[in-house]
């Protein structure tokens, strides 16, 4: 067994742990820039997996798919928001409304969650039990972010870190959707974010400041 | 023969601890680029302290001497159960790393003691930090010993590094990442390195530790601080042999043994260093976020139990 | 090609708009795309009515259900058009709030929705339902002001994460297809799955689960109770027109991407599963939508929330399905968005006159401006479901179907609800009438903005009397291809 097909099948059988570790740091991250570094690490970690299957797929697409997956999750979309903190000059810190040792618990109890769901239903179906239920704890822990975080910006990397758990959970159970598709989705995820960062600077300028909270005007 | 070699390698951990004091030292003052002491100082230092007087507060009963001596005997003690170049130690048995538990936990409730008997007032306030780290640490050290005593199937130490051993390094296992996570920050937090303590800190009411020594001298103080040092060089030595354990010697040839004894002087040498960059780099956290901090590292404990029943690759 | 003429013609328009469409020249341009557009989408409708289903490449279709809807959009974003003619000259301009950046992004939003209506491709779908999002999120906060940037912001986050589950169900639905033999190129193929659903009736509980997603998923932009809360901030805040937009056409693009999704899960095992969750789901935003609306004080929060109850009432005929049921659900969303473009629009002009829509500062209408009294108070009857206008006929078909169908507590609650919808929108429009304190700033009623209304109380009153049998054979042909 050659070196590299060694690799990719170690890859995939072991980065869903690193996953799960950026996962219970986001919990615990202080401060919006390490949020903001943390996605992007995950995002490379998942440009890895897909780099792998593409290897053992032996598939052309696949490694387009990691292509952008890489340039838009690990470059484009972190330096924005990374631009977008800067010019925003808001304070540094995360302000959670459950911080630090209690949201690290919850995403434990998430973690949990995701492997106890997904295993009935890997033993039967033959699908990669790890990535999947590491693609569910994602898609868990992002919900989580964005209900737990009171900025904005927290928010947009609550929403990230849910697409990225979706992502996964394709990836892992059917290899990826068709290259349009995913072209389509990831030209509509970089709109997105756009759209958001505009929003976020709106916020500011209405509002003098981006506590999400705080937007309680409109109710009943 | 052969049965003198775990207590030669106890022996080292003893002997050298100071001298991993001292690497921990000069690195990180080359970090942060100052010249720093030669590695050798600690042994001065002892030395230094082993020749002076004792003095004792007219108010302190016997405890106040008797404390820094008995924390010595029972870190020591705990040194005879971990395995350091082969996978065995002098004292192992089934369910050990309990022991080791609570042979520590001896140790530092002889430590409080012996800072509240001196009367000070620094010291109360060191003892009562110390018991509230020490008692949130106490949690996850257990759960991470036990997330990979599930994995290898044993609950003795030297069990579980012969099983770590076959393993292959690269089939990353989730368990072992969390649970050395989890101990690393125990490691941290037990043996008073930034960001939980300051050791090098003169002002009072940032220690924990030093704040707990402050009132004993001499000989007293010399045990101490080699007892202090010898916790690092043991909790040290346990993440190696439970996470890094290849090139623990397998037979008692020569060679072998002289390998499992380079390879193991390397990995304390790597370890030493990140200790080094991680407390250059870090500031030490505030009183109030220790017990976050040490949640962190009871969630990852638990969440590495809590992998072990999925099969937990 | 004719399938890629209304696709062009908005994205071409909104790209000439912001080059060229500087001062008053925007509002011409805009129209004069606009009609180039409702031409566009006409040919198609009447191609696939007296011809067959089109087809383009791999991703584009156009059936008969497609051409119902696209009708629609092009019916009331004409109007809205229109309507919007005027009613931007109070806006002042900032850097994103002129009508070049309005209309702009109004043929941004038409061009995301008719792709909702012409994909063939389940992926399409989703990445265009996105687009429409993303598009209409800048016109909802379009005024800039606290309120606007609020509901905006909620808006995208809710839509999004709700959007981001309907994906998840997507793949799910892949996931199964595949499976079942399905080629991936195939698998988020609509007519391809419909054909091959005698094979993917085996994935159960696959297509179980990528059901409920899809329901909460693209539920969420439908405005379904407890997913509705973004629905009355933004449908509230944005400038009526697009309100008119919002209401009458995106819950529609919504409501038809869960009929395609209802369509196969159906087929493939049994009605029983969609239709209870689409009951469950109706009847809870009918009923909680129908009681929010008592106590209301805005007034376009009030036709927020009747849109959710009416939303809710589509819902409830889809999931009682049957002939009538399903009729019912269609005919309902047509006439809804006419009633509640007519309500909206008299809405805009109520607060240009007044400069506000809380229902307490508006009396007098009734002697201060006749017209847009007379406009409300029709469009008020309309949407309650009164004869003679259309809603009566589609509500009517949905309850017969309930009663047939033995579906006592459904009907039962159907009927009370109406009623409440009746006493407290009659409530709120007697004290804007009659309420003597307040009068308006100004009484205006510009001809564009009476021009809309016009034909959508006509509109209604033709439907509620008769159905032309152009519609009549265009619904029927929708049911088959169901």
């Amino acid at each position: 067994m050659d070196l590299v097909q060694f690799a990719a099948g170690k890859t995939l059988s072991s980065s869903a742990v690193f996953l799960l570790v950026t996962v219970l740091l986001l919990a615990a991250a202080q401060r919006v820039s390490t949020s903001i570094k943390l996605f992007a690490l995950q995002s490379a970690i998942i440009t890895a997996q897909v780099m792998a299957t593409a290897y053992t797929e032996k598939s052309a697409e696949a490694w387009v798919v990691a292509a952008m997956v890489f340039g838009l999750k690990v470059i484009a979309i972190p330096s924005t928001l990374l631009w977008l903190v800067e010019r925003l000059k808001t304070r540094r810190a995360v302000e959670p409304t459950i911080s630090g040792a209690k949201a690290v618990f919850v995403a434990v109890f998430m973690i949990f969650l995701s492997y106890a769901a997904v295993q009935p239903y890997a033993l039967e179906s033959h699908i990669a039990a790890d990535a999947l239920s590491s693609a569910v704890a994602l898609i868990l822990v992002g919900a989580f972010l964005m209900v737990n975080r009171r900025k904005a910006l927290m928010q947009i990397i609550g929403l990230l870190v849910l697409e990225n758990g979706i992502f996964l959970a394709a990836l892992a159970t059917t290899f990826g959707m068709p290259l349009v598709i995913e072209i389509g989705i990831f030209f509509d995820l970089l709109m997105g974010i756009l759209i958001m960062g505009i929003f976020a600077f709106r916020i500011r300028d209405t509002f003098d400041h981006l506590d999400v909270t705080k937007l309680r005007r409109l109710r009943g | 023969m052969r049965s003198l070699i775990p207590l030669v390698q106890a022996l080292v951990i003893v002997f050298g601890a100071p001298l991993l004091r001292g690497v921990v030292s000069k690195l990180k003052a080359r970090l942060q680029g100052r010249q720093g002491a030669s590695v050798w100082r600690p042994y001065a230092d002892l030395g230094k302290l082993f020749r002076k007087e004792d003095l004792v507060p007219p108010l302190a009963s016997p405890l106040f001497w008797m404390a820094p001596r008995i924390v010595f005997a029972a870190t020591a003690a705990a040194v005879l159960l971990i395995p350091v170049f082969q996978p065995a130690a002098v004292f192992g048995s089934p369910g050990d790393f309990v022991l080791l538990v609570g042979l520590l936990a001896l140790a530092r409730f002889f430590l409080v003691l012996g800072a509240m008997d001196g009367g000070g007032a620094f010291g109360g306030m060191g003892g009562s930090r110390e018991a509230l780290v020490s008692a949130l640490a106490e949690a996850p050290f257990l759960l991470g010993i036990t997330a990979v005593a599930i994995m290898a199937r044993s609950t003795q130490l030297a069990g579980i590094v012969t099983w770590t051993l076959g393993q292959n390094f690269f089939d990353i296992s989730a368990v072992h990442i969390l649970a050395f996570s989890a101990l690393a920050m125990v490691a941290v937090a037990e043996t008073g390195r930034v960001p939980v303590d300051n050791p090098t800190t003169h002002l009072e009411l940032t220690m924990i530790h030093e704040a707990m020594v402050l009132e004993h001298s001499g000989p007293s103080l010399a045990f101490l601080e080699w007892a202090n040092s010898i916790k690092l060089g043991l909790l040290l030595s346990l993440l190696i042999g439970l996470f890094f354990p290849w090139g623990m010697a397998a037979g008692f040839s020569l060679p072998v043994l002289a390998l499992a004894a380079g390879a193991y002087a390397a990995k304390m040498a790597a370890l030493a260093l990140v200790l080094a960059a991680v407390e250059s780099s870090v500031a030490k956290m505030r009183m109030y976020a220790v017990p976050d901090f040490l949640g962190i590292a009871s969630a990852t404990g638990a969440l590495a139990v809590v992998f072990t029943a999925f099969g937990g690759r | 090609m004719i399938l890629l003429l209304p696709l062009l013609i908005p994205l071409v328009g909104a790209a000439v708009l912001l080059g060229f469409g500087t001062g008053g020249r925007a509002r011409v341009l805009a129209l004069v795309i606009g009609a180039a557009e409702i031409f566009a989408v006409i040919r198609v409708v009447l191609a696939v009515y007296f011809e067959q289903p089109l087809q383009f490449g791999r991703f584009l279709r156009a059936d008969a259900l497609s051409a119902f809807f696209l009708l629609n959009l092009a019916l009331v974003s004409g109007l809205a058009l229109v309507y919007s003619f005027d009613y931007l000259q109070h806006i002042e301009g900032n850097r994103f709030s002129s009508p070049r950046w309005f209309y702009t992004l109004v043929f941004f939003f038409v061009f995301t929705m008719v792709g909702v209506c012409l994909s063939a491709n389940l992926g399409l779908l989703w990445i265009m339902m996105e687009a429409t999002t993303l598009a209409s999120a800048l016109l909802v906060g379009f005024y800039n002001t606290r309120g606007a940037v609020e509901a905006g912001w909620k808006y995208l986050i809710v839509c999004t994460v709700g959007i981001a589950f309907a994906l998840f169900g997507t793949i799910v639905l892949y996931l199964a297809a595949i499976r079942s033999g399905l080629s991936p190129d195939a698998a988020l193929d609509w007519m391809a799955l419909m054909e091959s659903v005698p094979r993917l009736g085996g994935e159960i509980s696959l297509l179980k689960l990528a059901f409920v997603f899809v329901i909460v998923g693209y539920g969420t932009k439908v405005g379904f109770v407890p997913m509705h809360s973004w629905l009355p901030d933004a449908h509230a805040e944005a400038p009526s027109p697009i309100s008119a937009l919002l209401s009458a056409v995106l819950l529609n693009c919504a409501m038809y991407t869960l009929l395609r999704y209802d369509a196969i899960v159906a087929r493939a095992i049994g009605a029983s599963f969609s239709h209870t969750l689409l009951l469950g789901f109706g009847v809870a935003s009918l009923v909680t939508a129908g009681l929010l609306i008592i106590v209301q004080r805005d007034l376009k929060r009030l036709l927020a929330y009747s849109s959710i109850e009416h939303m809710g009432i589509v819902a409830i005929g889809v999931g009682l399905g049957g002939t009538l049921g399903l009729y019912g659900a269609l005919l309902h969303t047509f006439n809804h968005s006419l009633g509640k473009s007519l309500l909206f629009f008299a809405a805009g002009n109520v607060r240009q006159n007044f400069g506000t829509s809380r229902m307490d500062r508006i009396g007098g209408l009734a002697r201060s401006s006749p017209q847009a009294a007379m406009a409300l108070s029709l469009g008020t009857v309309a949407i309650v479901g009164l004869p003679p206008f259309a809603l009566f006929v589609s509500e009517f078909a949905i309850l017969s179907e309930a009663f047939a169908q033995s579906q006592i507590l459904v009907a039962a609650l159907f009927l009370a609800t109406l009623s409440i919808v009746f006493g407290g929108m009659f409530h709120h429009l007697s004290g804007m009438l009659f309420r003597e304190e307040q009068s308006a700033a100004s009484t205006r009623l510009e001809w564009s903005e009476a021009l809309p209304i016009a034909i959508t109380v006509l509109g209604l009153a033709w439907l509620g009397v008769h159905i032309p049998a152009g519609l009549q054979g265009l619904i029927e042909r929708a049911i088959a291809v169901l």
